[in-house]
């Protein structure tokens, strides 16, 4: 829960032929995480100098081929329901693979041509009505069709549509051929046209209109003769339209019918392909008959890895196992198991970072802190009972997030009854602990209390992640190591002792001034120890750096007076409702009243929720959360649940 | 925010190329090219020739085409940072011409029936400027589903009359015209909105662009492709610069490229008088481009202007870059390379 697990890397070695199988079992298992090659643990081999190919690209292709005819077809078919993986399912070979797109190609092509058909019909639906539109115009219009569209040897007629906005331009082209547009009708972005020319330029005309994506409107003879006739003749067209719809829809069923069991087993075999395809991004090695796959997976795990390998493959296979050195840190995964409890606070966490492997976990501390810090500045029995009544209500829409709601409201509630703060009433309940408004240096000397101990804790937990990670000398000597400890809780008792606090009476003043001054000389030889360059370069580097090791911790430490300036904001915001409903009627009163802890709930209660964020990220991550770890990401089968 | 884009773009414009730096290119030895190209400002090209195991690439035209974008898209990006509105959308769009050559790998990789994987490879990574979904595009089945796809995304406007042009035809041609066409109309389009703030030196940058293209078009359409007038005129850009409606009618339907070039206006006669091909033509006018584009960067024109005019002639220099390292790549002598470069100094009055 501290710290990611300890992982292994495991390159295995393997016939390339097994490689899906081997994907596919390592997907199974559910925590192995793909990763780039290395030397072998004991050095001699070094696997991407000695299988140089890449067999698993061609894989990757076939698979992302079918994967996305398949989807296609799946959008075309509807939901086939959950996918059922049975245990002994094998992976495809590259063979197998292609087949299956070869045949998925067949079918997703058999399924346009079905989908063509419908669409014919339907821009041939959309052409009888724009047809239906045209005859009804030139009926009124009282224009004769046959008359319109005879054929003669000097004039060449063409009836069509083409897009509005090069109406003008086809008009201004075709005038240099001496051929006239006049424009008839609108629908949509097209509009429908004559256009009337020279026959001899017939063909010049003809190019441009391809050009211009002139549609020809095809008057049938039907409809060349008289209206009445015209009329009949489409809706024969429109019966006919009908009936081939009916069978397109028949044969859309009739695929459905004799293709869906088989793309039920489609979607299985490309969903058992998917670990190859996947591991091969990160670089699937071979030649020849061989084939290597790598990646990390849990050390406590390996035995059982092993077993399961050994189960399938019976000895055909050889694993590297290495143990990853502090150099290798950053690159190492980090896979940390969380109880369901704290999980709703984990993306709150790594949205500022992913742990480093190795590195402290901050989940727990944050789980414990952000609502303890919320419920200090936001303590209200009222309003911590409405953001979590709020919470419960939306759980569902919330998801795991709503949690981090309900501690908060439970935590305001709780600091509400020390508080003695009901919606914004200070009079109604006597105050556990205290009441801030009439205790304000009090919580202001608490407050800054507390951001010493956080800043106490983050440089404990720094000097340890310092020491973990191998550097050693940063975690004794270093401002943000025991050093800079020491500097910071001799100087903070020294001035507490100066300021006569209690807490640290016990403690001689001489004591802590001297341990504030090693503190810092320590720093500032480690800062010249660590500065390049010449004398006066490292003088100003170390006394630049030494000042602002002082500056940046005290200056952190003050920013906790926002947890008390918060608290007491939060009373002075109700007085102002209070005074403002004050003079009103009681109508007036109570909606005031209202209104103002609606106000109150969502924009102080937002800010102070970014408020204490801010502490957690700047005062506290900053110091000892580098947060550029790398997500463990493991190879899974689809519809799998991720172990960890 | 201008305050901070004339600053930028009098940052960029140090790192123009001078005719006589490309002679200093064509002497540098394969070793320092990576420094130099650094030091010009070309982290795009110089990372192709600093990873030892990319040096094949860098030399390979297709990968060398994608960085020269790639720099170009950097530059642009920063440009744009402080800008808002048409003027942003104007420079973004100006970007988009790269996608619209995608969008054309796209349909004839299609229309070849080539591999989706090898067709991803060879579209250019348009970084955060990219619109289109090339891995769900690649994958289309062929080029009908392939344009239907298209005309549910963003270049719904540029697609749509490629798609009834296509299926009348089945022409590529006609495929790529339509989508040229549309691309420009819709620059033209955008332009027309900023003329009235950018002030006058930004038509002229957009003018000699678009009447540039319209006059190479017309004489490529009409003399090498023997297209009917009407249709060459269709085929044009619809702008209003100094090639007019009018004036482009009346150019198409003569005869010959001379008959073109002297009805052309006077102050272009008589720059054109030495042309005698198509390829000539396209020299000297890119050529009095390139010179109004410096005019305008020298001068206190709004700063969309100056960013506008700062692209025109980076992407000039890059392209001339491009032929120099591509000819060194060919083995071409330096005098040939040279020769292909046409690089005279510009002359601003």
């Amino acid at each position: 829960m501290f710290r990611a697990e300890p992982l292994v890397k495991i390159q295995m070695l393997m016939l390339a032929s097994e490689a899906p199988d081997a994907a596919l079992t390592l997907a199974r298992f559910g925590v192995f995480n793909p990763s780039e090659f290395t030397a072998t643990s004991d050095k001699r081999l070094t696997l991407p100098e000695l299988l140089p190919d890449a067999p698993a690209e061609q894989y990757r292709e076939a698979w992302l081929e079918a994967e996305s005819r398949l989807s296609k077809l799946l959008e075309q078919c509807g939901d086939l329901g959950p996918l059922q993986v049975p245990a002994d399912a094998a992976a495809p070979s590259l063979d197998d693979l292609r087949e299956l797109n070869t045949w998925l190609k067949e079918v997703w092509t058999a399924c346009l041509a079905c989908h063509d058909g419908e669409e014919r019909i339907q821009d041939e639906r959309k052409h009888l009505d724009a047809l239906e539109e045209t005859l009804s115009k030139l009926e009124r219009l009282n224009v004769d069709l046959a008359r319109l569209l005879h054929s003669d040897s000097l004039l060449s007629v063409n009836i069509g549509s083409l897009p509005a906005n090069g109406l003008k331009r086809v008009s201004e082209a075709l005038s240099m051929t001496g051929t006239l547009v006049s424009r008839f009708d609108h629908v949509g972005d097209h509009v429908y046209a004559v256009i009337a020319g020279p026959r001899t330029r017939q063909e010049e005309v003809r190019g441009l209109l391809a050009q211009a994506g002139w549609r020809e409107l095809a008057v049938p003879e039907e409809l060349r003769t008289h209206p009445q006739e015209a009329r009949a003749w489409l809706e024969a067209e429109r019966k006919r339209l009908e009936d081939l719809s009916g069978a397109e829809c028949k044969i859309l069923g009739v695929m459905r019918e004799q293709f869906g069991p088989r793309l039920g087993e489609a979607r299985l075999r490309v969903a058992l392909a998917r670990p190859l395809a996947e591991a091969a991004l990160n670089g699937v090695r071979g030649k020849g008959g061989l084939a290597a796959l790598a990646g990390w997976v849990p050390r406590r795990q390996l035995d059982e890895l092993r077993a399961a390998l050994e189960a399938r493959f019976h000895g055909r296979y050889l694993i590297d196992v290495h143990e990853p050195g502090p150099d290798e840190a950053a690159d190492v995964p980090s896979l940390v198991r969380y109880p369901g409890w704290l999980k709703p606070f984990v993306p709150l966490v790594k949205s500022y970072g992913v742990p480093r492997y190795g590195e402290f976990d901050p989940a727990l501390p944050f789980a414990l802190t952000y609502p303890f810090l919320f419920g200090a500045m936001f303590g209200d029995i009222g309003h911590g009972g409405v953001i979590l009544l709020l919470s419960l209500l939306f759980a569902h829409k919330l998801g795991r997030i709503a949690w981090v709601g309900i501690s908060a409201g439970a935590a305001s509630m709780v600091f509400g009854v020390l508080y003695g703060s009901i919606f914004g009433y200070e009079d109604i309940l006597e105050p556990v602990w205290l009441s801030p408004l009439h205790n304000p240096l009090h919580v202001l000397s608490l407050a800054v209390g507390f951001g010493v101990g956080f800043i106490v804790f983050t440089l404990l937990i720094n000097a340890r992640n310092k020491w973990v990670a191998g550097h050693r000398l940063d975690a004794l000597f270093d401002s943000t190591g025991l050093a800079g400890l020491v500097f910071y809780l001799g100087t903070a008792t020294g001035l507490a002792s100066v300021a006569g606090a209690s807490i640290v009476a016990g403690i001689p003043q001489n004591l802590a001034w001297t341990a504030a001054i090693v503190g810092i000389v320590v720093v500032a030889g480690f800062k010249w120890y660590e500065a390049k360059g010449g004398i006066g370069e490292r003088v100003l580097v170390t006394a630049i750096e030494t000042l602002e090791t002082g500056i940046n911790l005290f200056s952190n430490t003050l920013s906790f007076m926002r947890v008390a300036a918060f608290s007491l904001n939060h009373v002075a915001l109700a007085l102002a409702v209070f005074t403002l409903a004050a003079g009103m009627s009681v109508a007036g009163h109570w909606f005031t009243i209202t209104l103002g802890n609606v106000v109150i709930i969502v924009l102080e209660g937002g800010i102070v929720a970014i408020q204490a964020l801010r502490l957690m990220y700047y005062e506290g991550f900053s110091r000892f959360f580098s947060g550029d770890g790398v997500e463990f990401v493991p190879l899974r089968l689809e519809g799998q649940a991720i172990k960890h | 925010m201008s305050a901070y884009l004339n600053t930028r773009v009098s940052l960029y414009s140090v790192n123009l190329w001078q005719a006589t730096d490309f002679d200093a290119l064509l002497r540098t030895p394969d070793a320092e090219m990576a420094d130099t190209l650094a030091e010009r400002g070309l982290l795009q090209l110089a990372a192709g020739f600093n990873a030892p195991e990319q040096a094949g690439q860098a030399n390979d035209p297709l990968s060398l085409e994608q960085r020269i974008i790639a720099q170009t898209l950097d530059e642009t990006r920063v440009l744009i940072r402080p800008l808002s509105g048409a003027a942003r959308s104007f420079l973004i769009y100006w970007t988009a011409r790269f996608e619209v050559t995608n969008l054309k790998t796209l349909l004839r990789g299609k229309m070849t029936g080539e591999r989706p994987a090898a067709l991803l490879g060879r579209l250019t990574p348009m970084g955060s400027f990219g619109r289109l979904d090339n891995q769900e595009l690649a994958h289309a089945e062929d080029v009908s589903e392939l344009l239907r796809r298209l005309e549910a995304g963003p270049y719904a406007g540029i697609v749509r009359q490629a798609r009834r042009a296509f299926e009348q035809s089945h022409d590529p041609f006609n495929l790529d015209a339509a989508l040229d066409r549309a691309y420009y109309e819709g620059l033209a389009q955008r332009a027309r909105v900023l003329e009235g703030c950018a002030g006058a030196g930004f038509r002229g940058l957009l003018g000699n662009l678009i009447d540039r293209i319209n006059l190479v078009w017309l004489l490529r359409y009409r003399f090498n492709y023997n297209l009917p007038p009407a249709q060459v005129y269709f085929l044009l850009v619809g702008a209003h610069y100094s090639l007019t409606g009018a004036r482009l009618r009346n150019l198409s339907a003569l005869g010959s490229l001379e008959a073109v070039l002297a009805e052309l206006p006077q102050e272009w006669r008589a720059r054109l008088a030495s042309a005698s091909d198509i390829p000539g033509v396209f020299a000297i006018m890119e050529k009095i481009a390139a010179e109004h584009a410096l005019k305008v960067l020298r001068s206190s024109a709004p700063a969309i202007s100056r960013a506008f005019a700062y692209l025109i002639l980076r992407e000039r220099d890059l392209r001339a870059v491009r032929a120099v390292l591509r000819g060194r790549h060919l083995g071409l002598a330096g005098a040939d390379i040279r020769l292909a470069l046409q690089r005279t100094p510009l002359e601003v009055m």
